[in-house]
């Protein structure tokens, strides 16, 4: 079986459809339109269920959450494979082996909830497309980058959205939805937490690979704050989980600089709508 | 005969064809009987997907691009979600205009409450016309404004299923639906 497996060739049915991050990253209508976003909803975009496209809103998040499932269930195991198992810099130790096998037994059964999550919701599997970030990030040849790109950075972004998604089912009275949130929380703030022990173990002797490793994960912090989709103020659609990714790992410096970045993407994606 | 036009009649942020989309819409005005002119104004600078009836003598639609847009092929039309979206619409046109139907609020006064009652009954009829229309989304939309319980889930199925309503058919739904959140509160 070969090692490094790349990312087109990732097995998926005919109901899927891959959508290149060139052309999702290069949409000339930026993430919230040339203008900006629109006039009047500057100040609070919150997803909560008072807006009235918010199930929509809820479905479209939902079905990325579930293909973001399913890579992170082919990352963690490729994870698990594509390293000998030794504790050197290109090696992976067998305990952290155990994690990702662990993780990808809790990543298979995130895709068993949200394919019944999305019958619930109305969502058809694969309705919408399919970007490949995810994987991509688990495709780094060092498993200290893939742990701070994935764990950390794109699980870290799960904690915020299920909590999001969380209070959203409490409000709206779907207690399926409330549930199901909850479940896979408890569970991602484990997969931080085990990227945030294991970059420390594996770099506590090697500075500069943590300063790559956190470099990496500040990369795609910001790539999945496009257009301020996360954040501290009602403007991000999606709140940053203080609370459970303190409980994750994270320092409150981690946590703030996490902040700044989405604050960055947002000032940003306001930019180059007013460029537009 | 009816006209339609759509606007922009040339692209430039989106891959959208004008007279892929006015097909579409003279089909529609023909299936729901309706026999006046529509104009399409697409906001292709966006890509959200709000979609708003702006004006209805004459009937004029104001809709941003992520309405029409393709959710699996970024800036690519989608002739389904076009026919979803102006069916929905042109069936509450319909009713608009229909004197035995009654005399609603204008859109920006509807409640979520009612705006998704006159949903379900209008997409309902699309289903009929044979489109291909997403029950069980509709019915999440309509639990989430009227409720995650029987109640909720059998006046969405009368609804559904419905021919011949006034506005106060779905006020009255609206009201069944309220006292069944309010005793589950309570």
């Amino acid at each position: 079986m070969r090692k490094l497996f790349p990312p087109d060739l990732l097995a998926r049915d005919g109901r899927f459809t891959r959508v290149n991050n060139a052309d999702r990253f290069n949409d000339p209508r930026g993430a919230r339109g040339v203008a900006g976003g629109r006039p009047g909803k500057k100040g609070n975009n919150r997803l909560t269920p008072d807006l009235p496209e918010a199930p929509d809103a809820a479905r479209t998040l939902m079905h990325g959450i579930f293909v973001g499932e399913i890579q992170a269930l082919e990352g963690a195991g490729r994870t698990c494979w594509d390293f000998e198992t030794g504790k050197g810099s290109d090696e992976a130790p067998f305990e952290l082996k155990l994690d990702m096998a662990r993780q990808c037994w809790d990543e298979a059964r995130h895709c068993e909830i949200s394919v019944k999550l999305s019958d619930w919701m109305g969502t058809e599997l694969g309705e919408f497309g399919e970007s490949a970030f995810l994987y991509e990030a688990a495709c780094n040849p060092d498993p200290v980058l893939r742990l701070t790109g994935v764990n950390r950075a794109l699980e870290g972004l799960a904690i915020d959205v299920f909590t999001t998604m969380k209070d959203f089912g409490d409000i709206a009275g779907d207690p399926v939805l409330e549930f199901c949130e909850d479940w896979m929380l408890a569970d991602e703030v484990t997969h931080v937490k085990m990227g945030s022990d294991w970059l420390r173990r594996l770099t506590a002797d090697d500075p500069e690979r943590r300063a790559n490793a956190l470099e990496f994960q500040r990369v795609v912090d910001k790539l999945f704050s496009f257009g301020g989709l996360r954040g501290e103020t009602d403007e991000n659609p999606i709140k940053l989980a203080r609370r459970f990714r303190e409980l994750a790992g994270f320092t409150d410096v981690e946590i703030d600089d996490i902040s700044n970045v989405s604050e960055e993407a947002t000032r940003e994606a306001a930019a180059t709508g007013a460029r537009g | 005969m009816a006209s339609v036009t759509v606007t922009p009649d040339e692209w430039q942020y989106v891959a959208f064809d004008s007279a892929r989309i006015a097909a579409v819409a003279e089909k529609l005005l023909g299936e729901t009987g309706l026999d006046v002119d529509l104009k399409i104004e697409v906001d292709e600078t966006t890509p959200l997907g709000r979609v708003s009836m702006t004006s209805l003598q004459p009937l004029v639609v104001a809709v941003e691009s992520g309405a029409f847009e393709d959710a699996k092929r970024p800036r690519q039309l989608s002739e389904v979600a076009v026919a979803d979206v102006l069916g929905r619409l042109l069936h509450r046109c319909r009713d608009r205009l229909d004197p035995a139907f009654g005399e609603p609020p204008p859109d920006a006064a509807l409640t979520l409450q009612q705006s998704t009652a006159w949903d379900a009954y209008a997409v309902g009829r699309c289903a009929r016309l044979g489109y291909p229309v997403q029950r069980q989304r509709r019915l999440y939309h309509f639990r989430n404004r009227h409720g995650f319980n029987d109640v909720a889930d059998q006046a969405f199925a009368r609804l559904w299923e419905a021919q011949g309503l006034t506005w106060a058919d779905l006020e009255a739904v609206c009201q069944e639906t309220d006292a069944a959140r309010s005793a589950s509160v309570g």
